[in-house]
């Protein structure tokens, strides 16, 4: 029998039993569905996260006073040059800060091409009355144009000789306040006024200024004495190397072993790559979970061939009698279980996707989904062949089974 | 009608079944030669082995002991696909029950033996139909079986055992489960057949009368050839 046939019969099957078809469909829909929403899930954690870290420059090294591993594996997801939420500079004498010592000691390493600076505070600004708070970044302007990642995207970066002069990001310049800030306009930031020389390419609503005038602007933050520092290497094939070199200058100056240490320095690369490898990890999981439905669904096709070859014993007898050949009989079953692999698959993908598009909602857009979820083609490719090869193979001993059958004895079947 | 060559022989054919540790003979060594073009009536008591006979004539079986010649090839020496080839091309069934697909139409019930034989579709579709005028269904063609009486599914049955052109019609009881009037059409129809146009007719029945119609008369008892007789003047 041709194959067009055998599909044609084979299709005839899964009309002609509806309700079991059906049910035996939901299964691997139930399956591929939850496939396809966990995988785009991590696609999407996935995007987010490169979105998050991606610009961060394999090259820059951030280093913040106080030791905790994982504040730097997790926290401060902000990028470098914009402060850090864990730095734990104070005027306490018994907390570790970071000050001008720690600076020359990274200038003496070689291998280091620029350091910035920095200090960060929210500040209340406004702007033709209308008021807000912001997290301002003070920097040092000789520095910063050459480490940050951020492009500019009117007027100019922060050099040398500024004074009262900020550069904004692009959300605070044009829908932060009621009328959108220009270039050369004058805001006012905790009773201060200075002028906007640049506004950055980016989402945000940060304010950068140079660091002396962001002491004068943030009280608590005591003179010479830094949030953070954030190191740009000259080799980024070498950043590991400069890394250790880096601690152990640091460890030096700063008087302290690996056990008593009290500064913290990260690099976004490092981060990125193990953030990404518990990422695909808890993927992996989530996936091989989301697996078990499929092989549910396996079985339930497996179950309903089973079934149909019993049903349908005395119709294998008949069409033996009248010439059909063993593998005319294992065709039609195969494409049977096949086309409710194949249906079930398409419908699980729609399914899928639909929930994809639903869970960052239904989750309240939690951090990690903040990017949204992503379904990739390969994972809808992968969940299709999936379902019918599941299909094929959970079919493959009923198939078989039913074209074994002695048309005599199938004949005989009630 | 002329009788040709042998069609079909069975030499000294055995039929064992085993019932646990007992073997129950079925058929015990049965030799019969079947002519092409011959009408035959197989007859017995219930367990007289004619339903066995008639399984292994058919292709349907395989004999315990013993040989089956159908055209000249011995088919216990056939592979599976080659005697399905051969069992879908040479001969047509006729069950007592009908035994059509449920689930599909008259038609398509009809053009199945076509569709095993790989039959191009558009000379399937005109085989159908003509096949279908014979035995006067053309306006139920696109009816379920079960949409069809008695009488109109065992016309289909004969239909589908005729679209192949067989040499062989293979009946089983063709009308045991009809009333007597419908039952007759069946048999003028098969009769007909073997008149016009030459197949050879086997027909397994207990009902003595229906002898009449064949040619060629095989009395079974005990899963053995009681007589075999045949009408002096063919018709």
């Amino acid at each position: 029998m041709k194959l067009r046939k055998c599909l044609k019969h084979a299709f005839e099957m899964v009309v002609h039993s509806k309700l079991r078809s059906w049910l035996t469909i939901l299964g691997i829909v139930i399956g591929v569905a939850s496939v396809i929403a966990i995988m785009s899930i991590g696609s999407g954690m996935q995007e987010s996260m490169n979105d998050q870290l991606g610009g961060l420059g394999g090259d820059i090294l951030t280093l913040s006073a106080g030791f905790s591993r994982s504040s730097r594996m997790f926290g401060g997801g902000g990028p470098p040059g914009e402060g850090s939420s864990s730095s734990q500079a104070t005027d306490e004498d018994d907390e570790p800060v970071l000050d001008k010592t720690d600076v020359q000691a990274l200038r003496a390493i070689p291998d280091i091409e620029a350091i910035d600076t920095q200090i960060s505070g929210t500040v209340d600004v406004s702007y033709l009355g209308k008021k807000g708070s912001v997290k301002l970044t003070g920097v040092d302007q000789k520095s910063w144009s050459r480490i940050t990642t951020s492009e500019i995207k009117e007027g100019r970066m922060l050099d040398s000789a500024d004074q009262n002069v900020v550069v904004i990001g692009e959300k605070l310049a044009e829908s932060f306040f009621d009328k959108p800030v220009g270039l050369n306009q004058m805001i006012t930031i905790e009773e201060n006024v200075f002028r906007v020389v640049g506004i950055l390419d980016d989402d945000g609503n940060g304010i950068y200024m140079p660091i002396q005038m962001a002491y004068q602007v943030l009280d608590d933050k005591e003179n010479g004495v830094y949030d953070s520092i954030v190191i740009k290497i000259k080799n980024e094939d070498e950043l590991e190397q400069v890394m250790n070199k880096t601690e152990e200058k640091l460890m030096l100056v700063r008087h302290v072993t690996e056990k008593t240490k009290d500064f913290s320095l990260s690099s976004s690369k490092l981060m990125e790559a193990t953030r990404s490898e518990m990422m695909s990890s808890m993927s992996n999981f989530l996936v091989a979970i989301a697996a078990v439905s499929l092989i549910v669904g396996a079985v339930g096709i497996a179950n309903t061939m089973f079934t149909s070859v019993l049903e349908k014993t005395k119709e294998i007898g008949i069409m033996k009698a009248i010439g059909a050949r063993n593998k005319d009989i294992l065709s039609i079953f195969l494409l049977n279980a096949g086309l409710i692999g194949l249906v079930g698959g398409f419908i699980g993908i729609i399914l899928g996707i639909v929930m994809s598009a639903l869970l960052p909602a239904l989750m309240g857009e939690t951090g990690m989904l903040r990017g949204g979820t992503f379904v990739a083609v390969n994972s809808i490719a992968l969940a299709l062949s999936a379902s019918v090869l599941i299909g094929i193979v959970s079919g493959v001993v009923p198939a078989y089974q039913a074209s074994k059958l002695k048309p005599v004895d199938a004949l005989r079947y009630e | 009608m002329k009788q040709n060559s042998t069609l079909l022989h069975l030499e000294n054919v055995w039929k064992i079944y085993k019932m646990g540790e007992v073997e129950v003979p079925a058929l015990r060594g049965v030799t019969v030669n079947i002519k092409k073009g011959d009408f035959v009536v197989i007859i017995g008591a219930s367990g007289s082995g004619k339903s066995t006979m008639m399984n292994l004539i058919g292709c349907l079986d395989m004999p315990s002991k013993g040989t089956i010649i159908l055209k000249n090839q011995d088919i216990s020496k056939l592979s599976e696909s080659d005697l399905a080839t051969l069992r879908g091309s040479t001969i047509g069934f006729i069950f007592q029950q009908y035994n059509l697909i449920p689930s599909i139409s008259a038609f398509e019930n009809v053009m199945l033996p076509l569709e095993f034989l790989e039959v191009d579709e558009k000379k399937a579709i005109e085989r159908t139909k003509k096949i279908l005028d014979i035995v006067g269904l053309s306006d139920k063609s696109h009816h379920l079986p079960t949409q069809l009486s008695g009488g109109q599914q065992q016309r289909v049955s004969i239909a589908r055992s005729l679209v192949g052109n067989p040499e062989i019609i293979l009946a089983d009881e063709p009308t045991g489960a009809l009333d007597s009037v419908t039952g007759r059409q069946i048999l003028d129809m098969l009769h007909k057949l073997w008149k016009e146009e030459g197949k050879t007719i086997i027909m397994v029945t207990h009902d003595l009368k229906l002898a009449k119609y064949a040619h060629t008369r095989i009395e079974l008892q005990d899963g053995k050839i009681l007589s075999i007789n045949q009408k002096s003047e063919v018709g």
